[in-house]
């Protein structure tokens, strides 16, 4: 008999599929039933045989009375393999959108009332450490207040206040809606100093910040597109912006194109913007399908009154 | 003769007022310094109402689609 037509049989006596002129019987031990070269001291052969997939092998010495595989079915070698539990996807998130303790740069963070961002970095203002984002990361739009809970991962990653909060509100630029505007930037502090790194996931350390030029090569760490690369196109850029409150004007930013895919995604905001030297150059705040738009880390510094660590 | 930046500066408000204009910044187009206009869209009326160059400097316009926080 060949492969294809034992095969039924074993379905019907191991899986419990229905087959006419028998009985249906399901095996305990075994999850699937297929066709493939047998495998002999875990080299393949090239016989073919049918599979009989089991949750474990054991010796068979060992295996339950009544429960031994048989060695052919109808002529048919069957070869017993382990292949544990087959299971639906679920995929786990990545690191960027999980808890992470100490957090550093890159990964998901947010105020408890927005659905997600990036935690840029870390900086330092009166020898304390803060962490560095947008405002409407940490600030919820100029709608937050001081001392709002800070949560690690956001909210729409699962962040919860009882348990994920890793920082208070601090400080924020206010964002003018009338007027023009240098930075979407705001600071939280951390209530234990332990609990963040001055890393960022995926690239390291910053090695203080500098002023991008045109055409320099630049990366970023962000919660949505992890670690990408791009180009500055633009260093005096005066933009347009939408956010969920109306739009608002920005000056002196910087313009970057992605190296091939888009540099940023929803939930990148916040990321800092680095350059191949390790130097941070800015705080990634919009985009659109093809650019994407950051604050000059200079204008951000100064308006926050802090350093880059 | 100006820099593009003094350029630039001088005429950012009014081309920023044009409908379908989302931003402008300072690029570089066939080597030399140019002004580039941020459009949500090319359509034929933003196209035309974008000057070609200013006081000597060169306009590039550039189809970003509009920006947003993100």
């Amino acid at each position: 008999m060949k492969p294809e037509e034992a095969k039924p049989i074993c379905e019907c006596t191991l899986l419990g599929l229905e087959r006419e002129g028998m009985t249906p019987a399901v095996h305990p031990d075994v999850v699937g039933v297929g066709i493939g070269y047998k495998r002999i001291r875990g080299f393949a052969s090239q016989d073919l045989a049918l599979k009989v997939y089991v949750r474990q092998k054991v010796h068979p010495l060992l295996v339950k009375d009544g429960r031994a595989i048989p060695d052919e079915v109808e002529g048919v070698p069957t070869d017993v393999e382990e292949a544990g539990e087959f299971s639906i996807w679920r995929p786990i998130p990545p690191i960027y959108q999980r808890k992470v303790r100490p957090a550093m740069g890159g990964i998901s963070i947010g105020h408890y009332a927005i659905s997600a961002g990036t935690l840029g970095c870390l900086v330092t203002s009166g020898g304390e450490k803060f962490i560095l984002s947008n405002n409407h990361v940490l600030a919820n739009e100029n709608r937050g207040a001081e001392g709002d809970p800070i949560l690690q991962p956001g909210r729409f990653d699962g962040g919860k206040t009882d348990k994920d909060v890793l920082a208070r509100l601090d400080t924020f630029v206010a964002l003018d809606p009338d007027g023009t505007n240098i930075a979407d930037a705001a600071i939280a502090q951390p209530f234990d100093e332990r609990d963040v790194s001055p890393d960022i996931l995926g690239i390291g350390k910053l090695r203080g910040s500098k002023d991008a030029s045109l055409d320099e090569k630049v990366m970023k760490g962000g919660r949505t597109t992890r670690v990408t690369r791009g180009t500055v196109v633009d260093v005096s850029a005066t933009v347009r912006v939408g956010y969920a409150t109306g739009s608002f004007v920005f000056t002196d930013q910087m313009i970057i194109k992605g190296e091939r895919s888009s540099f940023s995604a929803g939930g990148d905001s916040g990321s800092a913007i680095v350059s191949y030297d390790g130097r941070a150059l800015g705080l990634l705040f919009a985009g659109s399908p093809f650019y994407t738009i950051a604050n000059k880390m200079d204008n951000v510094q100064k308006a926050l009154d802090v350093k880059v660590a | 003769m100006a820099s593009v930046e003094e350029v630039k500066r001088r005429h950012e408000a009014s081309l920023m007022k044009i409908r379908g204009v989302v931003g402008v910044g300072i690029g570089r187009k066939d080597g030399k310094d140019c002004i580039r206009v941020y459009v949500a869209k090319d359509t034929p009326k933003v196209m035309s109402a974008v000057p070609k160059d200013l006081e000597d400097v060169p306009i590039e316009i550039v189809v970003s689609g509009p920006f947003k926080a993100l």
